[in-house]
């Protein structure tokens, strides 16, 4: 199941473009979504702490544009925005 | 009434005027203009500049939550809002956000700007990055939003 991860503020520096694509298992959660994305830091920016701290720290949000918790299915292929810290205004 | 918009700097201007056009009604005798810009310090850092993103979807419920939220709240009657925070880069001493709120008393005005503005900074997904005189440039840290 392939899922488009939406970059947003700190995340952006993930890659050159808004959005990384990720293989994801049948019901698999946000949980699981997390972890590989913490697995493509690892692989990509040698385990960097502070992208990795990032990443702990976010929030994610469905395509139906709700904030949504680590035991969250994804039942779909859909995109899913990653929700850095915030602190715009 | 609530107006709420992203504005994106590439395609259009962030403006006063809209915002007194959206709140004037005969009915309030109270205005108040909310006007964020960017400052030229942070942190001991010459800020040149600011590149804010935001998740608009996500930053327009936000905005239309919490203008609702100080309605049930605060219970004044015929009250205007104007919201509009920009995306994209905007340069040292340029606009970032307009809040405009129209109410029949100054009070209830004051109190209804502040309250939506403490809360856009607490709630809405929307970052910054600023851009220093040494070229170098940085995300800020925010605060973590959490699941319901």
């Amino acid at each position: 199941m392939k899922i488009k991860l939406e970059l947003f503020g700190a995340s952006r520096d993930f890659s050159n473009k808004d959005y990384l694509e990720f293989n994801l298992k049948e019901k698999s959660s946000i949980k699981d979504l997390r972890k590989q994305i913490l697995n493509f830091i690892e692989n990509n920016f040698k385990g960097n702490d502070n992208y990795k701290k990032l990443v702990q720290s976010s929030a994610f949000c469905s395509e139906e544009n709700n904030i949504v918790s680590d035991d969250y299915k994804i039942t779909k292929e859909q995109n899913i925005g990653i929700i850095p810290p915030i602190g715009g205004g | 009434m609530l107006h709420a918009k992203i504005i994106d700097v590439t395609k259009e201007k962030i403006e006063i005027s809209n915002a007194e056009k959206f709140i004037a009604s005969s009915k309030c005798g109270a205005s108040i203009y909310f006007v964020g810009t960017v400052r030229d310090l942070n942190n001991d850092k010459k800020v040149k500049g600011i590149t804010y993103d935001s998740h608009d979807a996500l930053v327009i419920k936000s905005f239309e939550e919490i203008y609702k939220e100080a309605e049930t709240k605060f219970k004044f009657e015929n009250i205007a809002v104007f919201i509009e925070h920009v995306k994209g880069h905007v340069k040292l001493g340029n606009t970032s956000i307009i809040i405009a709120v129209a109410c029949k008393h100054r009070a209830q005005a004051y109190e209804f700007s502040r309250y939506i503005i403490e809360e856009i900074k607490k709630r809405s997904p929307i970052w910054k990055k600023e851009h220093y005189e040494n070229k170098d440039s940085e995300w800020l840290k925010g605060n973590p939003i959490k699941s319901s």
